[in-house]
């Protein structure tokens, strides 16, 4: 039985295989779940999601794509979002 | 539909959603551009073209294409030309620099070849001794 402190879902369970073939549990912090496309809500590539102690130490330009609109929209979105803005 | 002076968009990149002129076709995919964008080649699909048209010669220069693209109002950001820095020495480069500004190297030589007959003499000497003995 594990401590009472990890059998709650607060931590993440990872079954590990050891060289004996036992399994054992490792628990693992969260990550906060994948950042969406605003547009159609596909996962979006480029945005590392991380603890918030990892995401304050990276610099800007590692956080999210250095286009228009990096980081809200995928890459069709986006080219769909600058076509219609540039056919008005 | 692109051609020479052909005011496009780019769609794709970071230089997304700036103003590119096309300077030069290339093959039926890629194209030069200039203007608000860095002088380089693009493929025609990271392009959404306007009915702005541009009368420029084929390779026109990136000042002749501002001051088209200024007649129309679309302002071009000049970028600040860069700088060269100097490098940061090494703790190892300066140590040999200053080993290099002290050079005593002619009066080493001859010190070097006194030196030598004074270890001749030497074996002489034990050699001396041992005869001696």
């Amino acid at each position: 039985m594990p401590s009472p402190r990890r059998r709650s879902r607060s931590l993440r369970i990872v079954y590990k295989k050891l060289p004996g073939g036992r399994l054992t549990i490792h628990y693992h912090k969260k990550k906060p779940s994948k950042a969406q496309c605003a547009g159609c809500g596909r996962a979006l590539a480029g945005v590392p999601r991380e603890r918030p102690y990892k995401m304050r130490n990276l610099p800007k330009t590692m956080k999210r794509p250095e286009r228009m609109f990096g980081g809200i929209f995928c890459t069709v979105c986006s080219r769909r979002k600058l076509k219609d803005m540039v056919r008005k | 539909m692109i051609e020479i002076g052909r005011i496009c968009y780019k769609i794709a990149g970071r230089e997304s959603g700036k103003v590119a002129v096309v300077v030069d076709k290339i093959n039926d995919n890629f194209v030069f551009v200039d203007g608000q964008v860095k002088r380089k080649r693009c493929n025609i699909d990271h392009l959404e073209p306007t009915d702005k048209l541009l009368k420029i010669k084929k390779n026109a220069s990136h000042d002749e294409v501002v001051s088209e693209l200024k007649k129309i109002s679309i302002e071009v950001k000049e970028a600040k030309p860069k700088l060269k820095k100097e490098k940061p020495q090494s703790i190892k480069e300066k140590s040999k620099e200053t080993k290099e500004i002290k050079p005593p190297e002619p009066t080493k030589k001859p010190l070097k070849e006194e030196k030598k007959p004074a270890k001749e003499e030497k074996k002489e000497s034990k050699n001396e001794s041992k005869s001696k003995k």
